[in-house]
């Protein structure tokens, strides 16, 4: 699915990304956790070929090769789902505006068929209630629940998140991991880069640590398995409720480095099956 | 989805609406100096053609001339020049005589000494200097003719005159596509790169060029379409005014107005593609 292959990636004398390779398979969830510039977000870019290796080889499915046809390059971002740390909605648009957007790009749909894809998105994303609503009428929680409908409206084969709990306060950090977890539960892959081990074990996938631009190792890092296993707060907890009935059995227990009086929701409601239609979804 | 490519023009047009009122008067201030050369060059035509209607060879005969010579001859030049008219003796002394208008000075005349003549009308093609030039020396050495006239200075002078105009237009043609292309391409790379957290977006989500650019060139071609038709309705005022205070001026044809308002939107097609393609690769990596 996703393969890189010794790649290196120079920004000038600065080196992000140092003889790095690994592999992940479909459905796979992968984590990367690393400090900050440590080259999670490199590594995220050259997936999406926003940028281009120095050295080495990256595959995202059939897409193969250091620099991509701008077509073949939007048709590869296309197959693939981002969710990013601040959001990228267009502040002038309304959630379901945004979200139909990343349907339309894809030039398959009419706009009768836009409507329902839309709104099924939504529905997983527990906002069919503020699909009107502008994102600065939304809370930083809610804003990241509709980038990630938008992520997942064309059903990717992978989902990239970049940091996605990165803005968020603990209560939305934990609605958003429930989400995310839920998701993968439904088959798509998710590779998730950040800087939180939290996040990163409560994920549920393989970690694979980076450090100055190179794999440091799989695991979470041994500071974390003393962590405090957080647990739900109340808060969590009612808006989990809230979730579509048909929400899946997830597990969302988030663990906090030592000293992290945060707490992450635990396990989510129980999600759909893959390709289950959503209640009231038209 | 072609609806959609119009909502998002409409849409960037309403919020970037300075920009586009911007180049919608700077482009119909172009279209309209364009507009004035145009009226002025198309009332010269249509004077010309006037002017050119009646451009005619005159062959005077020699008096020795038979009845059957002169018909033979009639047919002839109808058939390599054009139509002739034949004027007698007696008909060109009293054309004469009505022009000159005074009679005591024409009964100082005792006999007509104006010769009967051909007067032919050229034939479209043959309406320009060199061509009258040849049929002019051709005809003469036709054995009943006398001489031939055509008032050769005066048809060079109106053939330079006409390259004039056509060249004039030619130049002003240039200078304000230019002009549209420049406002256009400008107006579009401020209008994406105000635009360029959402055509980012876009591109990160996987929009092709085609798709970020549609609605701009719609956009930039309705601009085109708005400012052509407002310069149209500004040179309409000043003909219907020139025309009440000066002097008779017609306005443009429709074949005219079509290829005026065809030609902005295309060159406005032409910019917005050239804009596009090069911002869109700064913009939408």
């Amino acid at each position: 699915m996703i393969t890189f292959e010794h790649v290196t990636k120079r920004y000038g004398e600065r080196l992000a990304l140092d003889s790095v390779s690994w592999h992940m398979d479909e459905g796979e969830c992968v984590v990367f956790l690393g400090h900050s510039g440590a080259g999670k977000t490199t590594l995220l870019r050259l997936v999406t070929h926003e940028t281009h290796p120095t050295a080495g080889t990256v595959t995202v499915g059939t897409f193969r090769g250091p620099r991509l046809a701008r077509a073949k390059r939007a048709l590869l971002r296309r197959t693939l789902g981002i969710i990013y740390e601040d959001f990228r909605l267009l502040n002038d648009r309304t959630v379901f505006e945004n979200v139909a957007l990343a349907v339309r790009i894809t030039g398959r749909f009419v706009d009768a068929e836009v409507v329902p894809r839309v709104l099924y998105a939504l529905e997983e994303a527990g906002l069919q209630q503020k699909q009107g609503a502008f994102p600065s009428e939304l809370s930083a929680g809610e804003r990241q629940r509709a980038a990630i409908a938008r992520a997942i409206v064309n059903r990717p084969a992978v989902i990239l998140a970049d940091e996605p709990t990165g803005a968020l306060e603990r209560h939305s950090a934990g609605e958003v991991v429930a989400l995310l977890k839920r998701i993968h539960a439904e088959g798509a892959a998710l590779l998730l880069v950040t800087t939180r081990p939290g996040v990163a074990e409560a994920m549920g996938g393989r970690i694979l640590r980076l450090d100055d631009g190179r794999l440091a190792g799989e695991g979470a890092p041994p500071a974390t398995a003393a962590a405090t296993t957080a647990t739900v707060t109340a808060a969590a907890r009612a808006t989990l409720a809230q979730a579509p009935p048909s929400a899946g059995a997830a597990s969302t227990t988030v663990a906090e480095p030592p000293g992290g009086a945060s707490a992450m929701p635990p396990p989510g409601p129980a999600g759909p099956a893959p390709g289950a239609a959503p209640g009231g979804a038209p | 989805m072609r609806l959609y490519f119009f909502r998002e023009a409409w849409r960037s047009f309403r919020k970037h609406s300075g920009i586009a009122y911007t180049a919608i008067f700077s482009l119909a201030a172009t279209l309209t100096l364009c507009g004035l050369f145009l009226l002025l060059a198309h009332n010269a035509q249509v004077a010309l053609r006037l002017i050119g209607d009646r451009r005619e060879m005159v062959v005077y005969l020699r008096d020795d001339v038979t009845t059957e010579q002169r018909d033979a001859l009639v047919a002839r030049l109808a058939e390599l020049y054009g139509g002739a008219t034949y004027v007698s003796k007696q008909q060109a002394w009293d054309e004469f005589a009505q022009q000159v208008g005074d009679p005591q000075l024409l009964e100082s005349v005792d006999q007509n000494p104006l010769p009967a003549s051909l007067r032919v009308r050229l034939r479209p093609e043959l309406l320009n200097f060199p061509a009258m030039q040849q049929a002019a020396k051709q005809v003469s050495e036709f054995p009943e003719v006398e001489d031939v006239r055509y008032g050769g200075e005066w048809v060079r002078r109106l053939d330079e005159l006409s390259a004039m105009f056509e060249a004039g237009a030619l130049a002003v043609g240039l200078v304000v596509a230019l002009a549209i292309v420049f406002v256009i391409y400008n107006t579009l790379r401020l209008t994406v790169l105000a635009r360029r957290h959402q055509v980012e977006i876009m591109s990160r989500l996987g929009a092709t060029d085609r798709f970020i650019a549609t609605p701009f060139v719609i956009e930039a071609v309705a601009e085109a379409l708005v400012a052509a038709l407002l310069a149209l309705g500004i040179l309409l005022g000043l003909q219907q005014a020139f025309m009440r205070q000066v002097v008779s001026v017609v306005f443009l044809s429709l074949p005219w107005v079509a290829g005026f308002v065809v030609a902005a939107m295309v060159l406005a097609w032409l910019a917005a593609m050239l804009a596009l393609s090069r911002v869109l690769r700064a913009v939408g990596s």
